[in-house]
Parts: structure tokens; sequence; C-alpha cells
């Protein structure tokens, strides 16, 4: 809570565009427009887990305001505690983190271009038709 | 000491090198380095003992290290991984510490072939990445130094995804063969039939793992094994098996963490079953919860062990003759030497994270034991109390 928080305050002050909105979708370029995710399914896909689906997951940069967001509504876990567990994958040769990308635009040009690739933006940002939206948090 | 400080040096060298480019350095998509390091101050407030080599003085040598890691991609589903890592402590060699092929024929499945770390407890093969866990140290009580850090072998990995969890299953096959150190003798220590299965699930907020491991170990202590012989020729069977120097080793752990944003509790405890002298049975676990205010986390821990040397056999008599009172003593010396490490500690710490990949920790653990036990102290004056605090600074660093 103390995190988005912060998150919030810290929006406020560099004036984020992103600052008005605390929800988060997760949106995906799949051909099977029929797919939904719970929260533990999409916190298992951002953590490197398995998935029935063949998807690759993408993220923010670790200071970007929605993946603070996302890290407190979806994976439940400081940025701090995130970035120790992907240096225990890493260095068991267990898992690999997200790839990242620079900006939530960024992110959307990404899924457009690769098939299977899903990311999350703050809710309010335009999803293109050809995308679609596996999971919104409440 | 100079090729231990030259590996390190080396591997220092190779790290700045690779850290030359930007993080996560690529020198092409199929080819990645990545790194750690740590630099770890300590202070012993006790003049009477050391504890892990830290004494009562500023040492910053001990856990000190600094590790290389190069992946690479050569198709899809097989990828090749070295670990080179440099440590400045004498305790613990350099050098080539990973080198493995990883097949992924599918998502969830995974094969990795060669020299890897060995999995035992929760934070066993990532022991040396000091990035990755709160603490400044993972407590002597529950993580042994003895325990070895490698072994050649096979491990296979399966993940089972579910809507409600996830879990994964790992098992592994391998040997082991290297100097250990077990109470405070260096031997030749050889494990073969070394296998194990961990399980791990992951619900919620909660992560759970559950482990066994065995293997059959054989150590070469000829000193033990000459008079080992002789009682045998003596006829005194009992006391001669009782000092087997070769032996099945299990390994049961069982670990729970729950985490959220504001806070974490972990806890995890391990029993280390040996049939032979020189390793007791131990049994040890550790609680530690802390609170999260960025970007800081203050924490409180508590470990403790149990050791248990297997008891002599009485099987030679005394009193009969100055000869057979000789032997028996000899007999019996070899297990009063050996040393008893039951002990508990409390810590009490903050982490600050800096930035992504740069930490700094402090902390301060009363190490406590009994009056008649070594409680992994190296004892200094035999008035010392078998108490001490230590005080921990580290700065942990991923590439």
């Amino acid at each position: 809570m103390k995190t988005l928080f912060f998150s919030l305050i810290i929006s406020i002050v560099i004036g984020f565009p992103a600052a008005a909105n605390t929800s988060i979708v997760v949106v995906a370029n799949t051909e099977n427009k029929d797919i939904q995710l719970n929260r533990q399914q999409v916190r298992n896909l951002f953590m490197g887990g398995a998935l029935s689906y063949d998807l690759e997951a993408i993220s923010l940069p670790p200071k970007n305001q929605t993946r603070v967001l996302f890290n407190t509504k979806v994976v439940g876990l400081t940025e701090s505690r995130i970035q120790s567990y992907w240096a225990q994958m890493r260095f068991t040769g267990r898992k690999k983190a997200p790839k990242e990308v620079a900006s939530e635009k960024a992110v959307l040009e990404y899924i457009k271009s690769h098939p299977g690739a899903v990311g999350y933006l703050p809710v309010g940002v335009s999803i293109p038709d050809e995308l679609t939206v596996l999971y919104s948090t409440p | 000491m100079p090729w231990r400080l030259w590996n390190f040096v080396l591997v220092f060298g190779l790290a700045l090198l690779c850290n030359a480019h930007p993080i996560y350095a690529e020198t092409s998509d199929k080819l990645q380095f990545s790194g750690f390091a740590r630099v770890v101050l300590g202070y012993l407030d006790d003049k009477n003992a050391e504890y892990l080599n830290y004494d009562n003085s500023l040492s910053i040598d001990n856990e000190s290290l600094i590790g290389l890691q190069a992946d690479y991609q050569m198709m899809d589903s097989l990828a090749v991984t070295g670990q080179l890592i440099g440590h400045s402590g004498e305790q613990r060699d350099s050098g080539i510490e990973w080198l493995y092929l990883t097949y992924t024929p599918t998502n969830a499945l995974k094969l990795k072939l060669g020299r890897q770390r060995t999995p035992f407890l929760n934070y066993s093969d990532v022991i040396d990445v000091g990035y990755a866990y709160p603490w400044a140290t993972l407590p002597q009580q529950t993580y042994p130094r003895h325990f070895f850090s490698n072994f050649d072998g096979l491990m296979a990995s399966y993940e089972i995804p579910s809507t409600l969890f996830l879990m994964n299953i790992e098992g592994y096959w391998g040997y082991f063969k290297d100097k250990v150190v077990v109470s405070e003798r260096e031997m030749e220590a050889k494990t073969t039939g070394f296998h194990g299965l961990i399980s791990h699930i992951s619900f919620k907020n909660w992560n759970l793992r559950g482990s066994y491991h065995q293997g059959t170990t054989s150590v070469t202590l000829d000193d033990v094994t000459q008079f080992s012989g002789l009682l045998s020729q003596l006829g005194f069977s009992q006391s001669a098996d009782s000092l087997a120097t070769t032996g099945v080793t299990e390994v049961f752990q069982f670990s729970a963490n729950y985490e959220t944003v504001d806070y974490f509790v972990r806890g995890e405890l391990n029993r280390i079953k040996a049939d032979f002298i020189f390793v007791p049975d131990t049994d040890g676990y550790f609680l530690s919860t802390g609170y999260n205010y960025f970007p800081f986390s203050s924490y409180i821990s508590y470990s403790k062990n149990t050791t248990d040397y297997e008891q002599p056999a009485s099987d030679i008599p005394i009193g009969l003759s100055p000869v057979l009172d000789g032997l028996a003593y000899s007999y019996l010396n070899i297990f009063e030497q050996l040393p008893v490490n039951s002990s508990e500690a409390y810590t009490l710490g903050t982490r600050w994270d800096l930035q992504p990949g740069l930490a700094l920790k402090g902390e301060v653990s009363l190490i406590k034991g009994a009056d008649n036990e070594s409680a992994f102290f190296n004892i200094k004056d035999t008035a010392f109390d078998r108490e001490a605090l230590l005080y921990l600074i580290a700065l942990e660093w991923v590439f």
C-alpha cells in the first residue's frame, strides 16, 4: 500500500500522464480472442512460470509508474523483491526476466508486431482492435 | 594465497570488461553476460573467539566475492551456461562454479547437464548471490558451510501450471568429488548415487518448498581408517564399524515464505542425517520476518540448530590391561574431540535498495552456544562464554 502511495505521490510531482489511472489491463497479440486469465495466471506469466498458452511476457523498466502499479496490484511484491527474485532465477539458471521495453507506447508497438507477446498497460490507453485484453485489475 | 588472489582479480577484471557495456551486456542476441558481486565487512565483538573467521578486527576478505556468468543460446531449445567465481575467503575455491547445457523441449520442461549448484536448501544454490536474499548472510545454523556447492550430473525440471497455483518439480542425479572441511578437518570427499527431488508450489502470497536429497559419501581419513582396521583385527568390530568413513547422507528440507508489498515472513527447517563419523546428525531452522518501507526493509530473525554424533561403542573392555585401556582411551578420544556445533542466533538488520541491482545491508547477530560446546566458534580462550555479537555490512551488486 505504501509503495502505491509513494508511487502516486511521485507521479503527481512529475506529472506522469498515467497518474490518474490506478487500474491495469493485460493485453496480448493472440489469434484466440477468447483467452482470459486470472490474477494468479498473470502473476505466474510475468514471474517466468509456464502457462498453457504460448505467450511471451514483456515488461516496463523498474521505475516506470505503470510497472509499480502492476507490481503492487497484480504481483503483490515490491520492486526490490522482484529484482531479488530475478537475480535468484537468473543465477540458478531457472528463468529469465521478461524483456523490457522503454514505455507504454513501446509496449503497444511491440505487442502489435510480435504474435504471442503480452504486456500490461494503464486503463485508459486506447487498445487496438486486433489485440486481446486478457485481464483487468478490479 | 597468491593463486586465490589471482583468481579473484581475474574474475573481477572480466566482470569490469563486461560491465563496460550496459547492464545485461549483450554481445549479440545469443550471447549474454551477467554477474554479481558482494563486499562483506564484518566484526566480532569478542576477543576470545572467531566466528566464521570473523574476529575482533574489521575484515573484508571472508565472504566478499565476484561472479561472472555467460549464457550462449546455441539453438532455440539448447543453451550453454558457464559461471566463474572469485572468492576472497580461504574456505572456498575460486574457479568454474557452473558449466552446463540446458535443453528446453517445451516451456514446462527443462533439462540441465553438467556442473551445477546443489539445491539442498531454499537458498543453497544462490548462497553467493547476496542480492537475492534480504539478510547480510544466511544463518550458519541452517546453512552449514560444509555443504558442497556443486555437483556433476543431470537435472530435470517440470512445471505444472494451474489457474490456482504454479507447481514445479525438480529431480537430479549426479556425483561429487572434492575437498571438504567437516568438524574442523579437511578431507577428500566423494559422493556417488547423489540424487534428490524438490517440489515448489506458489499459491497467492505463499511459496512452499520441500525437498529430499540422498547420496553415499566416502571420505579419506587415513589415520581413522588405519585405527579402525586395527580394532577390527583385534575383534572389536562394533568400535571398528563406528569409525566408518563411508555412509549414506540424507537431507530433508521444508521452507515456507509469505510475502506482501508491506511485509514478509520466511521460515525454513532441515534435517541432515549421516551414517559415518565426523558428520553429525543436525536439525536446523530459522524464522525471519521483515517490514518493507521503500527503499528499506528491516527484519528480525531467529535461527537454531542442534547436532548429535553417534555414541561410541563399548566393546573394548576397560580395566583389564594397560594395553586395552590405552586402546579404549585412543578410541574414545576421537569422539571427545569432535566439535559440537549446536547454537542459536538472534539477528536484527536492514536492507537498503539503493537502485535496481544494488543494495546495502547492515545487521547485527547475537550468537549463543552451550558452555561445553564449540557452537561454530573457533575458541581462542577457554574462558570464552560462547556468546558474541557479530556485526556485518554488505554491499550487494548484480549486473
